[in-house]
């Protein structure tokens, strides 16, 4: 045993971390070194001090966000288990045509939206009807959701995507379909708003302005919220008005969006 | 963490009432500021959450999550790109033992500051080794895990930054009051 086995055993000995043999020894050299027994005292002293330094408990915020997060996460995973259990039902019925599960989260959706409608204006024939266009055409929409959610692409792929649909003129039914998943899907805000801008050029399709709407009540980013209402104002999408009357009235929702559904109201 | 890994979400709740008050502690005397310890502090829940499936039922949990701290740190040292703040003394006031004299309370609190302000002046890397060694749950082996060096290594380093400490604890002893 030397000084300086001894010196770098010392906050262990300290602690009681040092197994019995160990422990004896070192004892056994601090009794007989001077200099290292001050060492140890003075060690002992500042250890001491330092570990009586109180630390007062985090304030609730922390425990308030880190419960948010689990929650957060909770719901992702019903969710994912949701779509797993739509792919399965799907998978063991080979007669039935194959419902992705983009389908099954826009149905539930449409449903919401159908309802509201029928109780608040009794327009529920015509959105019935664009709810039933909207999904028979996401039938096909199930390869896009794939390659964009599914296979979990970057960011800037996805957008680029986006993008591209953004400059086809003459989009086909499957390129409108993939903007209206990425609207309804997509993690980025970013995406988001890219795809309702290029869906634009196509507001003049039922589809479309169904497709937007059904997106709208699941939709929680305020920016992507009001520019979805300017979107419906701008297609003159009056089948929106009860979505956008609850809106209006729901006093949970963000203030500059229920603010943009009571003048898309007005001018609708 | 096993149960938390295989989906069972609500048990991340039981590690966080068991674990974040020690957690916190080491983050607050590593980065001698308490909102940037609760951020640190939430960032590595929120990595456990992430991560989780990346977990291995290999070594303690608690070395584990300290070692995603010391990430965590990292990061926030790197994005700040500001040396932790020494506390200040005044905020110690509230954390006098009651049970003891005025008198004793009042030593007690400038100890600490002064201690405090000490660790404040260490090289993070001593500071953190320091503080892990300081764990009652870690021994040095694991210690050494996190900090990915030998035991010997580990040893040494804490070692030194005990030194360093006490000579700066003492130094500033000797400071006159400004």
């Amino acid at each position: 045993m030397n000084c300086q086995f001894c010196r770098e055993h010392m906050i262990e000995l300290a602690d009681a971390k040092l197994d019995a043999g160990t422990a004896a020894d070192v004892r056994g050299h601090i009794g007989a070194c001077e200099e290292c027994r001050r060492e140890f005292e003075s060690f002992s002293l500042v250890l001491g001090t330092l570990d009586a330094i109180p630390s007062d408990p985090p304030s609730h915020r922390l425990r308030a966000q880190v419960g948010g997060q689990i929650e957060a996460e909770k719901l992702t995973l019903r969710n994912q288990a949701a779509w797993a259990s739509s792919i399965r039902s799907a998978a063991a019925s080979p007669g039935r045509r194959r419902v992705p599960w983009m389908q099954f989260v826009l149905q539930a959706a449409g449903v919401c939206t159908l309802v509201a409608l029928g109780f608040i204006l009794g327009e529920r024939t015509a959105t019935q009807r664009q709810l039933a266009d909207l999904r028979a055409r996401v039938d096909t929409v199930g390869q896009l959701v794939q390659q964009s959610v599914l296979q979990k692409r970057p960011t800037g792929d996805r957008l680029q995507t986006v993008l591209t649909a953004a400059t086809n003129r003459r989009p086909d039914e499957r390129v409108i379909d993939g903007l209206i998943n990425s609207l309804a899907f997509d993690p980025s805000v970013n995406v988001r708003l890219n795809a309702l801008s290029a869906l634009y050029a196509q507001a003049d399709q039922e589809v479309v302005r169904a497709g937007v709407l059904a997106c709208l009540p699941r939709e929680t980013n305020p920016l992507v919220q009001v520019s979805m209402i300017d979107f419906l104002v701008a297609a003159k999408a009056r089948e929106a008005s009860p979505e956008l009357r609850r809106i209006a009235s729901d006093e949970k929702a963000n203030t500059d969006v229920r603010d943009s559904a009571r003048r898309a109201i007005d001018l609708l | 963490m096993l149960a938390v890994r295989d989906g069972d979400l609500d048990c991340m709740g039981e590690l966080f009432e068991r674990h974040h008050g020690p957690l916190f502690g080491y983050l607050t005397k590593l980065t001698g500021n308490r909102a940037a310890a609760e951020d640190i502090s939430q960032i590595v829940f929120q990595r456990m959450l992430k991560y989780r499936h990346t977990y291995r039922d290999e070594g303690k949990f608690t070395s584990w999550m300290y070692h995603l701290a010391r990430r965590c740190a990292t990061d926030h040292y790197r994005k700040s790109s500001t040396a932790p703040i020494a506390v200040d003394p005044s905020d110690l006031a509230g954390h006098a033992d009651e049970a003891r004299s005025a008198d004793e309370s009042a030593a007690s609190r400038d100890d600490h500051a002064l201690l405090q302000q000490a660790l404040s002046r260490l090289d993070r890397d001593d500071r953190e080794v320091l503080l892990l060694s300081r764990l009652q749950e870690l021994s040095f082996a694991e210690v050494a895990q996190i900090l990915e060096c030998s035991v010997g290594a580990a040893r040494v380093r804490a070692h030194r930054a005990l030194r360093t400490l006490r000579e700066h604890y003492f130094q500033i002893q000797k400071e006159p009051l400004t």
